[in-house]
């Protein structure tokens, strides 16, 4: 049994510990190793190598034995993940089985969750939308949660130095809502989507319609060839893995680069049980891990903790990590850990036709579409409801089959479809206000195969979220219209509140440790060598898919924590 | 080697599944494994024979020279509940038993034309017990997606690209295609 390895406590002990190798855990690890920190990286799953561990990347549909659907049984088995769009025959291996992880739905929540290296960062929508100060701004203005202790000016140069290292594809639009960043190319507009752009360039004032800001390599730079990643060939097939590495995940950049520096120890099958805190140094020592495998339980000491399990799971570490100074969990003192937890309401679209541009159609694929950012509330409150939403937006023009009869007449029909008419679609993307009913706590009896307690998760929508998807379809039935769309057809999409896939919050970032877990350096306020920098510090969510916020926040706060390690105030 | 591409190809004709040799010559089941339903020879061939129906060959492969009664199956067993696989198979006898009574034969033996009889009253739906539009509802949905999605429609007749590398949003629309 006695590894000497393991055993010995100095070869358990490490500059810093990076829990989750997800999109942020990814650049935790990248920074920490690059400014010379020995980086330990826990990640709970299995080991998933850039390209090797792609199972599907390459494969044709008629490779797969049902065509990318899955069986009945693998549906019923997994009713929770089953919901989630990129859930397929395709994809499976990179998602959690409901039955693997459990957790205790108070109201319905989706939690849909990727335990491998790398996490969710495989399985992205790769959109990249900057936040501005009017989203930085917004709790104080509108006033709820608490203030970030932030704003834009503080995050912009770290936005500048993941986006140049990631690879974002973007056009300069110019707007105050959605600012510029380091983008690449952008991936093109169709005829119909610039079309749309200009009608409400024309008649709605302050609305845009721009090519959407996206994580994947146009134009590859030397940066990115370094890193041994390639143009993206506008395969569509992300979610399986990219063996181009053209769109950016924790496999394909972060971890390989951290990897390169020699400093970065990774550590699969190794579910973080809690953080110990030494209470005489006051200060956070390390972590136990339990082996999935072995279900061993293991001590790993670091004098720097970054926190990036996704962030229901971060809520979950931190809840789990008490002692008597934290009997509430670590950096609970005022009670809020676990609290205000937010998401994104995807939960309308609309779809429509257009008659014109008949003698154009769309030639080969793109990775990414139209965005609407938000046009609610953004300069002044002016509805009946907070906040607002973002939309995608997206006009294609399919071929079609009419398959009724058969014989060499449905053949003909098979093998000679028609072009379709212009379709457009479009989706909401809300911000959802943090409230403290909506949270997540441990239970107190009821334990994971690790014997970690489950987590119970009570988080639904509000009156506000239903005015919002009210105000969605009417305004976007309005400027349908007004550009000439026809058959427009609004959607009803009720869908449990985590098939978002951006839960955020519970450890929120705030200036006074009263109303807050988090300082505006990710630092927990009362164990300061404590870094939680994925969604679970976000105080409020925007309407912006979060990850490229993320990512800055956590390079922003891995620089901040090299310094002060070097200061030795860690 | 020949031999092991000459399987490869045979396996993907059969529209990626792979035949199993376990089951060749045993002349009991079908020619895939299957875990919930039991399909004889006989059904198999038959199915064959309604998914040639369903699309011919015509001088390019039909569903049966492609194996797609296969990939049917396949979806048949893994895909659908336990009703609509009873429903399946009892719609198959039963179709066969209107073969019998209308023409005094199979659906095998019969002519084209009274093929083709059957079928039309399967499309539109004709009175035919319950069973039967089942077993042709799943029978040409099946067929049709896996002649679409066969290697042989995806790299010759409707050329599915792994990696087109460009977005053209204004590509003129050629003649033969237009709606």
């Amino acid at each position: 049994m006695a590894n000497l390895n393991i055993d010995s406590i100095k070869d358990r002990t490490f500059d810093a510990i990076v829990i989750g190798s997800g999109i942020s855990g990814g650049w935790a690890a990248k920074e920490l190793t690059e400014k010379g920190l020995k980086t330990l990286v826990l990640e709970r799953g299995r080991d998933v190598r850039h390209i090797k561990d792609y199972p599907t990347a390459n494969m044709y549909p008629f490779e797969f034995e049902h065509r990318g659907e899955l069986p009945l049984s693998v549906r019923k088995e997994n009713p929770i993940v089953n919901r989630c769009y990129a859930f397929d025959e395709t994809t499976q291996h990179f998602f959690v089985k409901d039955h693997e992880h459990p957790y205790i739905q108070e109201k319905e929540f989706d939690w849909i969750r990727g335990y491998q290296v790398g996490g969710r960062s495989l399985l992205w929508a790769r959109q990249t939308q900057r936040w501005s100060n009017y989203d930085f701004e917004g709790p104080a203005r509108d006033g709820f949660a608490v203030d970030w202790p932030i704003r834009y000016e503080d995050i912009a140069p770290w936005y500048s130095h993941v986006e140049r290292f990631a690879g974002i594809a973007g056009n300069r639009d110019g707007l105050a809502e959605l600012p510029d960043g380091e983008f690449l190319p952008a991936f093109p507009l169709n005829a119909v989507e610039e079309y749309f752009g200009k009608q409400l360039r024309e008649k709605f004032k302050g609305r845009h319609m721009i090519s959407a800001r996206c994580a994947h390599l146009s134009n590859p730079q030397p940066i990115h060839l370094e890193q041994g990643r390639a143009q993206c060939l506008s395969r569509t097939l992300c979610s399986r893995g990219c063996p181009l590495g053209g769109y950016y995940s924790s496999n394909s950049s972060t971890l390989p680069w951290a990897e390169k520096t020699g400093n970065m120890t990774l550590r699969p099958f190794s579910v973080v049980h809690s953080i110990l805190y030494d209470e005489n140094k006051g200060r956070a020592t390390g972590v136990r891990v339990i082996d999935s495998n072995t279900k061993e339980d293991i001590e790993f000491y670091a004098k720097i903790i970054f926190v990036n399990a996704g962030s229901l799971n971060s809520n979950l570490i931190l809840l789990n990590s008490t002692s008597s100074r934290f009997p509430n969990g670590l950096g609970n003192d005022n009670g809020l850990l676990g609290k205000y937890i937010a998401f994104h309401n995807y939960s309308a679209s609309i779809s429509a036709e257009y008659e014109g541009f008949k003698e154009l159609t769309t030639d080969g694929r793109r990775p990414t579409g139209g965005y609407v950012p938000r046009f609610r509330n953004v300069f002044r409150q002016e509805t009946h409801f907070l906040r607002g939403y973002a939309a995608g937006f997206s006009a294609y023009r399919s071929m079609e089959t009419d398959q009724s009869g058969f014989g060499t007449v449905l053949k003909d029909k098979l093998l000679n479809p028609r072009l379709g008419p212009w379709r457009v679609g479009s989706h909401m993307m809300g911000e959802t206000i943090p409230k403290e009913s909506n949270h997540v706590r441990l239970d107190s009896e009821q334990k994971d195969p690790w014997g970690i307690p489950l987590l119970r998760i009570s988080v639904s929508y509000d009156e506000n979220d239903r005015k919002l998807k009210k105000d969605y379809h009417e305004q976007f039935q309005e400027m349908f219209h007004a550009a000439g769309f026809t058959n427009i057809r609004p959607h009803d999409q009720p869908r449990a509140p985590g098939l978002d896939i951006h839960e955020m919050g519970g450890v929120r970032m705030g200036k006074d440790p009263k109303t807050s877990l988090l300082n505006k350096w990710n630092q927990l306020h009362t164990c300061k060598n404590v870094f939680v920098t994925d969604g679970a510090c976000m105080t409020s969510t925007a309407t912006q898919n979060p990850s490229l916020t993320y990512m800055a926040l956590t390079a922003r706060a891995a620089n901040y924590a090299v310094e002060e390690f070097g200061k030795k105030n860690l | 080697m020949k031999r092991r591409s000459a399987i490869r190809h045979l396996a993907v004709i059969a529209g990626g599944i792979a035949l199993l040799p376990s089951c060749i010559g045993s002349g009991e089941s079908a020619s895939i494994q299957l875990s919930q339903i039991t399909i004889s020879p006989e059904q198999e061939k038959l199915l064959a024979e309604i998914a040639g129906t369903l699309i011919p060959e015509t001088g390019t492969p039909g569903a049966k020279e492609l194996g797609v009664h296969l990939f049917v199956l396949k979806m048949l067993d893994d895909c659908y509940e336990k009703g609509d696989q009873e429903q399946f198979l009892q719609g198959l006898d039963r179709l066969e038993k209107i073969a019998r009574e209308r023409y005094g034969k199979g659906f095998i033996g019969c002519s084209t034309a009274e093929r083709e009889q059957l079928l039309t009253a399967m499309e539109n739906n004709e009175g035919l017990p319950e069973e039967i539009a089942t077993f042709y509802r799943i029978m040409k949905h099946r067929t049709v997606q896996g002649y679409l999605n066969s290697e042989y429609v995806m790299t010759r007749e409707r050329v599915y690209e792994m990696a087109p590398g460009r977005y053209n949003g204004y590509y003129p629309v050629k003649e033969n295609i237009a709606s």
